[in-house]
């Protein structure tokens, strides 16, 4: 409807010039929303009315940042980094609650093993079994068809494949190390022992990686875990010591096997990608 | 017209399974059909040409570059706008935060930039207003549209839309078609369909495949002269015939030999597509 008045010159003038109090200003407001010919004879800058309306519609519907990408830019990542860091489904907040509570699980189980006097540190070995698998765990649900819904479009896109999925697995080995090394210090034992996970977990996250340039993330981790147990209950058995896999020639052991991988891995990323060619062209 | 997209020899297995056998096609700019029954192997082709899959022989080159190569495949997916049939999404997730995270994807790393490119792509395919809605509330049409939306991100050069039409009401189709036209005026679009009369009304090419390989390529005027001769109304069930169905009007159509009493009929797409198959014999559709 337009109103049966119009504003004056100079009133427009004021209200352009910004000289208007706001009583005046959302008066003025009021009725230019009604008087189309009003409207007209406001002068504006097209541009910068459509980066103002750009502006706000940009409040509207962006994304709220999520808090783990508000963490990673505070440490300096990439807004669009974080916000695809964000979305692995290995770092959604169900799986940081399910490795916390396996972490407060075995440190609770090592203070009440240590109190008995034949296990002695030996009451350690829950801790150190299970810390190294969290991170090859995290990795089998960071990346792939199985369990990422959005993996087909990922795929087809410049960041699958290799990209994706060792930004995600350094992700999850960095989230998996600093949770369980803050659990570390809170272990009844010495420092050497308490950190003994750490170059297993290396070890064992490099495997899956190389693993997984073969088969399905998932089953990497799975096997490889399986064969982790399987190793460190052959080898506290034929040693009569349960922290035996935890020994310094042991870690020697680990540390050699992640040297050897983590090149591997390099060396082999390209197969992480589904549309890579399995096959060599006569 | 120069091919954008050439395909030779390309082949495919599940174990004993032969997918694709010795696939050789072309097609170039505008809107090309690819058509046929379930299992023909048009999903494992389009997946090769999307470069989420690779082939276990043969070559493909798509805009002038090799998914071979791990470079130029790069380059390519950078350029290609892809619809997969089953897109998977996160339900948690809003379309503005979906489709995003998807042109975070695709490298459009200035988020002011990007987020104008999302709003863009969610005006076309008219969810604009539903930018906040979160994904598990969504209708399958609309589920649809995001997906549309997603693989218009960055303005491709190459569409490859597998079933896009699955779900979307009449209106939403009309809306697809318009859509999907004026892309294919300077872009090469790759539409998998088992709707015929999206081709018709659609495509300036069409492809058949059938048991992994390409049973029919050209216009869609040739794909319905291949049914020229062999399409008959009568006012009765005819005997003799292979295929024959009820009209809405009460009368048989039927293609293949003519029945006695039938009059012939123009041919359409559908039934060129379904002589071109030999599909067994119906009663009723």
């Amino acid at each position: 409807m337009n109103p049966q008045w119009h504003l004056p010159q100079e009133l427009i003038e004021q209200y352009a010039g910004g000289r208007l109090g706001p009583v005046q200003v959302m008066s003025v407001d009021g009725h230019l929303a009604r008087c189309e010919r009003c409207r007209a004879a406001v002068p504006y800058e097209r541009e910068w009315l459509a980066a103002s309306w750009e502006r706000v519609e940009d409040l509207v519907d962006r994304p709220r940042t999520r808090p783990l990408a508000r963490l990673l830019r505070l440490f300096g990542v990439p807004e669009h980094v974080a916000a695809f860091l964000a979305a692995t489904p290995a770092l959604a907040r169900g799986w940081l609650v399910a490795v916390t509570a396996v972490i407060a699980f075995a440190v609770a189980a090592a203070h009440l093993a240590v109190r008995d006097p034949q296990a002695g540190l030996g009451g350690l070995a829950p801790f150190l079994v299970l810390a190294p698998v969290l991170p090859p765990a995290g990795i089998a649900f960071a990346y792939g068809p199985r369990v990422d819904p959005v993996h087909e479009l990922q795929a087809a896109t410049p960041m699958g494949g290799a990209r994706s999925l060792l930004l995600r697995a350094v992700a999850v080995l960095v989230t998996a190390i600093v949770l369980t090394g803050a659990a570390t210090p809170l272990l009844p034992g010495p420092p050497g022992l308490t950190a003994a996970w750490l170059l297993p977990a290396l070890a064992l996250t490099s495997a899956t990686l190389a693993l997984s340039t073969r088969f399905s993330p998932p089953t990497s981790a799975a096997a490889l875990s399986a064969a982790w147990f399987g190793a460190v209950v052959t080898g506290a058995e034929l040693t009569g010591d349960v922290l035996a896999p935890f020994s310094p020639e042991a870690q020697a052991l680990y540390g050699a096997a992640a040297l050897i991988l983590i090149p591997l891995v390099y060396l082999r990323r390209a197969r992480f990608d589904s549309g890579e060619p399995r096959w060599t062209r006569p | 017209m120069d091919p954008t997209v050439t395909v030779r020899g390309l082949t495919k297995k599940y174990g004993r399974n032969v997918v694709l056998d010795d696939l050789t096609l072309e097609f170039g700019r505008g809107v090309t059909g690819l058509l046929g029954p379930n299992g023909a192997g048009k999903t494992t082709l389009l997946r090769s040409l999307a470069t989420t899959l690779a082939p276990d022989g043969g070559r493909v080159r798509a805009l002038g570059l090799d998914p071979e190569d791990r470079s130029q495949r790069t380059e390519l997916r950078s350029r290609l706008g892809y619809l997969p049939q089953d897109p998977g999404f996160y339900p948690h997730f809003t379309l503005f935060e979906l489709v995003d995270y998807v042109a975070i994807l695709k490298e459009l790393t200035d988020r002011r930039e990007r987020h104008r490119e999302v709003r863009r792509v969610l005006a076309e395919v008219d969810l604009a207003d539903r930018a906040t809605t979160k994904v598990r509330r969504l209708s399958g049409g609309m589920k649809q549209r995001l997906a549309l939306a997603q693989a218009l991100l960055g303005e491709p050069d190459l569409l490859i839309l597998d079933e896009p039409t699955v779900g979307l009401d009449p209106e939403q189709r009309m809306r697809f078609r318009a859509l999907v036209s004026r892309l294919g005026e300077d872009r090469t679009v790759l539409l998998s369909t088992h709707q015929t009369e999206d081709v018709a009304a659609l495509c300036e090419r069409v492809i058949v495949m059938n048991r992994g390989r390409v049973a029919f390529q050209g216009s869609p005027g040739e794909l319905a002269s291949v049914a020229s001769g062999q399409v008959w109304v009568a006012g009765a069930a005819p005997s003799g015939s292979r295929l024959f169905w009820r009209t809405s009007d009460g009368r048989y159509r039927s293609l293949g030999a003519g029945p006695p009493g039938a009059a012939p009929a123009a041919p359409t797409v559908e039934d060129g597509y379904l002589l071109l198959l030999g599909e067994p014999v119906g009663t009723a559709k």
